[in-house]
């Protein structure tokens, strides 16, 4: 059981002697504490770089579509469902990837941590083997890693990468979720009224600074629908409903390709629950067409097939 | 604190309160309300002056209206002097000697402005770099520094005087506060990690415009808004109008030169086509083209873009790279 | 001008309706023809296949004011493109849910299927949409204010 940012790096290292990638791209240490940063190395040298921690949060995947040439990276579980969504798109060749798979325990939520830190700036944050030390200018709190995951980390069952050419370390083992939608099904169970009144509530926070869409590996359109002008489908301002409209088409659009991996709630600044929206649709898509996104690379997006037999009872 | 108290009697007050786990600016009735501490709100006070989105006029068949001028007195509260100074950065745009922006100006008018010096400035701190400094008179009227049980209050504009006349609570400070005034301040000083020369850093950005550096600094980027739309100085803009031909209204809603859309012609082109031109733009015009039209960086050394960039893209570490080309 | 209270006494639903061309549109049609008496609450826009239909098209309704949306489509296996009311059908089990979820109340947004010889069908159709829309009362949510 090595140290597994050592072995990303010999992996990295390897696969530039070997001139198998033009491109690696993983993870450093960050400016902040709690952060690492995405990091794109072109020689070996560099390699020295690459780090893997708790704090590995983005989903690097995003980087891809736009990309030529081969290209190595690093993919935790979710990372890899993405990449699994863009060979199912045709976004990206099988050939020109060396996938760097990291079985992956969760990774740090922030929000969660400067929350518990309530007052003071976290200036120093350090990972152990039994949990993260958070350090202020007059406080020290020591905290165990699974009460910082976000949900998406806790109701994770691929932490173990999907699809990947090299694998770092050893596998481990999934989590049984018992109810993974358990929080949908109660909101589900609300009045329209309640549940309008937290969709609108949610969605009044938003200042459409699209850092969501950015963020999320599934929306690589580099024509979005939020720009178009001819037509121009809904108001670009904060408007109320322009605003409700944006949420609620962007969750439509990653219908079956949202792979759950929490990137769009991270890069959020004003803490916009757009989780609850992309997990209703998941389980939707489940439910329907049993369907999960990012399993197999040759199984089409559900909403670009259709069964015969499919259900029909919300239509008169 | 009993001017809080005497101020939210007569006039609106707007102050940092706990949202969630963040700290906004908004409005107060009871001196409770507000919550200060040693790290600053999330987002900028320049939607105070600038909102987000803002009628310009309506239209009705031939006529148009515009929106009547805001003409409440308010009182800015708990602002970080590098929110306030971000003012003075906001006004050659907004209150310039070519154009004036009346409802920008009305807002700033009716506006008084007490600041709060930063004892413990943040480690994204980096104003003292910028031309700012955790206890800079700059774009505030009145100064309050913590001193423990009491505030440190120094008027700063006429209006400041204005605000505080006449109200209750206040004593002549003595020379013990005083001094220890003056250590607090020093002790912030000394806390700010500075190192950013930003004169050496305009000459290298004016030096060589098709820097390879770019390639690389722009790369994680994902080229969303966020650090636009918190940095306080940010102030591009885009003008819409919404409606159909008989109604509807021209409205002026928040734009960001990281969005694709913003130099895209009508015929198609875009001369900032990807993500490294429009990062190159953004460093440049903060750093050096707003040097060259209003002699300062059009940056307060807040941090916010720092904390809130989702790939954790630091622009200190993008100007420590311009500054020191190896 | 009206008051509030004049305009609330002679609401009438205003539906948006999405038709196909070849089925529904022809359905409708033929209603006209056979003087089928229906509400006068719909407003048509023909489409070539329910398949066509952007979930955008809904919303962008809803936002104008449209107190109910229908899109009505061939029956499966009689789509004119072969497939297009399939994927239909997938799309808008998935985003009738999703509207359904963040509180859009049910009854607002509806789906069918009327082939172009079911001219009572359709007149039908429209009686029971428009009751559905009539109890629900005019739409609140997700309508932008008009600039007055």
């Amino acid at each position: 059981m090595g140290d597994p940012s050592k072995q990303i790096r010999e992996a990295a290292r390897k696969l530039f002697e070997e001139d198998k990638v033009d491109l690696i791209i993983g993870f450093e240490d960050g400016s902040l504490p709690l952060r690492a940063t995405p990091c794109f190395i072109r020689k070996g040298e560099d390699a020295e770089r690459l780090v893997w921690n708790s704090f590995c949060e983005n989903n690097l995947a995003t980087y891809l579509p736009k990309k030529k040439g081969r290209i190595g990276i690093v993919a935790k579980g979710c990372d890899s469902r993405s990449i699994v969504g863009f060979l199912k798109e045709k976004q990206i060749d099988r050939e020109d990837l060396v996938v760097i798979g990291l079985p992956c325990e969760g990774m740090i939520d922030r929000k969660t941590v400067e929350e518990r830190m309530e007052e003071g700036e976290i200036i120093a944050a350090e990972e152990g083997p039994d949990g993260i030390v958070v350090k202020g200018t007059d406080f020290q709190e020591k905290m165990k890693k699974e009460d910082l995951l976000p949900e998406s980390c806790r109701v994770c069952t691929h932490r173990n990468p999907v699809l990947y050419d090299v694998l770092i370390g050893e596998a481990v083992e999934e989590q049984k979720v018992a109810d993974p939608f358990g929080p949908i099904r109660g909101f589900e169970g609300k009045t329209a009224e309640e549940r309008w009144a937290y969709f609108s509530g949610e969605t009044e926070k938003c200042i459409r600074c699209y850092a969501c869409r950015n963020a999320c590996p599934i929306c690589y359109c580099e024509a979005c629908y939020v720009d178009s002008s001819e037509p121009q489908w809904f108001g670009k301002s904060i408007e109320s409903t322009d605003t409700q409209i944006f949420h609620i088409v962007r969750a439509f659009h990653a219908a079956g390709r949202c792979v759950d991996c929490g990137a769009c709630i991270r890069a959020c600044p004003v803490d916009v629950d757009l989780r609850f929206l992309n997990k209703k649709i998941e389980k939707d898509i489940l439910e329907l067409f049993s369907f999960e996104a990012g399993e197999d690379p040759d199984r089409p997006p559900p909403l670009t097939t259709y069964k015969q037999d499919d259900p029909e009872g919300f239509i008169k | 604190m009993s001017l809080l108290a005497d101020l939210t009697g007569s006039c609106q007050v707007l102050a940092p309160v706990r949202n969630g786990d963040s700290l906004v600016f908004d409005e107060i009735r009871a001196r409770d309300e507000i919550h200060l501490s040693e790290c600053n709100t999330r987002k900028s006070v320049k939607e105070i002056f600038f909102p987000q989105r803002e009628r310009l006029f309506a239209y009705r068949g031939q006529e148009t209206r515009e929106p009547s001028f805001p003409d409440e007195e308010r009182v800015l509260f708990g602002v970080r002097p590098c929110d306030a100074r971000s003012l003075c950065l906001l006004d050659p745009v907004f209150d310039g000697d070519d154009f004036k922006d009346p409802y920008y100006c009305s807002r700033r008018r009716n506006t008084t402005v007490v600041s709060i010096g930063c004892n413990r400035p943040m480690r994204t701190c980096f104003c003292t770099d910028t031309g700012g400094d955790p206890f800079s008179l700059e774009g505030t009227d009145v100064l309050l520094i913590d001193m423990g049980e009491t505030y440190f209050v120094r008027p700063i504009t006429k209006k400041g005087e204005n605000l505080l006349a006449g109200r209750p609570g206040f004593e002549k400070a003595e020379q013990d506060q005083i001094r220890r005034k003056g250590e607090i301040i020093e002790k912030a000083h000394q806390s700010i990690h500075s190192g950013l020369n930003l004169e050496r850093i305009k000459k290298e950005l004016d030096k060589d415009f098709d820097n390879p550096l770019w390639d690389i600094l722009h790369e994680k980027c994902l080229g969303c808004g966020v650090c636009t739309f918190l940095c306080p100085t940010c102030h591009c803009f885009d003008i819409l109008d919404e409606g159909d031909s008989r109604k509807g209204e021209r409205i002026r809603i928040w734009d960001s030169c990281m969005f694709p859309l913003f130099t895209l012609h009508a015929s198609g082109t875009n001369p900032r086509p990807s993500g490294k031109e429009r990062m190159r733009q953004r460093v440049l015009h903060k750093f050096t083209y707003f040097v060259d039209n209003h002699s300062r960086v059009a940056c307060t050394g807040c941090g916010r873009c720092i904390r809130a960039c989702p790939v954790n893209l630091d622009i200190r570490e993008v100007l420590e790279a311009l500054q020191n080309p190896e | 001008m009206e008051t509030e209270e004049a305009l609330q006494a002679s609401w009438e639903p205003k539906i948006v309706a999405f038709l196909c061309n070849w089925c529904s549109y022809a359905g409708a049609d033929l209603a006209g023809v056979g003087r089928l008496q229906y509400p006068p609450t719909t407003r048509t826009i023909r489409v070539p296949c329910s398949g066509r239909v952007d979930p955008l098209f809904i919303l962008r309704a809803l936002q104008n004011g449209a107190d109910g949306v229908l899109v009505s489509g061939c029956h499966p296996g009689d789509c004119h493109y072969l497939s297009g009311n399939y994927t239909a059908r997938r799309r808008f089990a998935v985003f009738s849910r999703l509207l359904e979820y963040v509180g859009i109340e049910k009854g607002r947004v509806h789906f069918s299927w009327v082939s172009a010889a079911e001219a009572g069908r359709f007149a039908e159709l429209i009686t029971e949409v428009t009751e559905e829309i009539r109890k629900l009362g005019p739409a609140k949510r997700l309508v932008k204010k008009k600039v007055e």
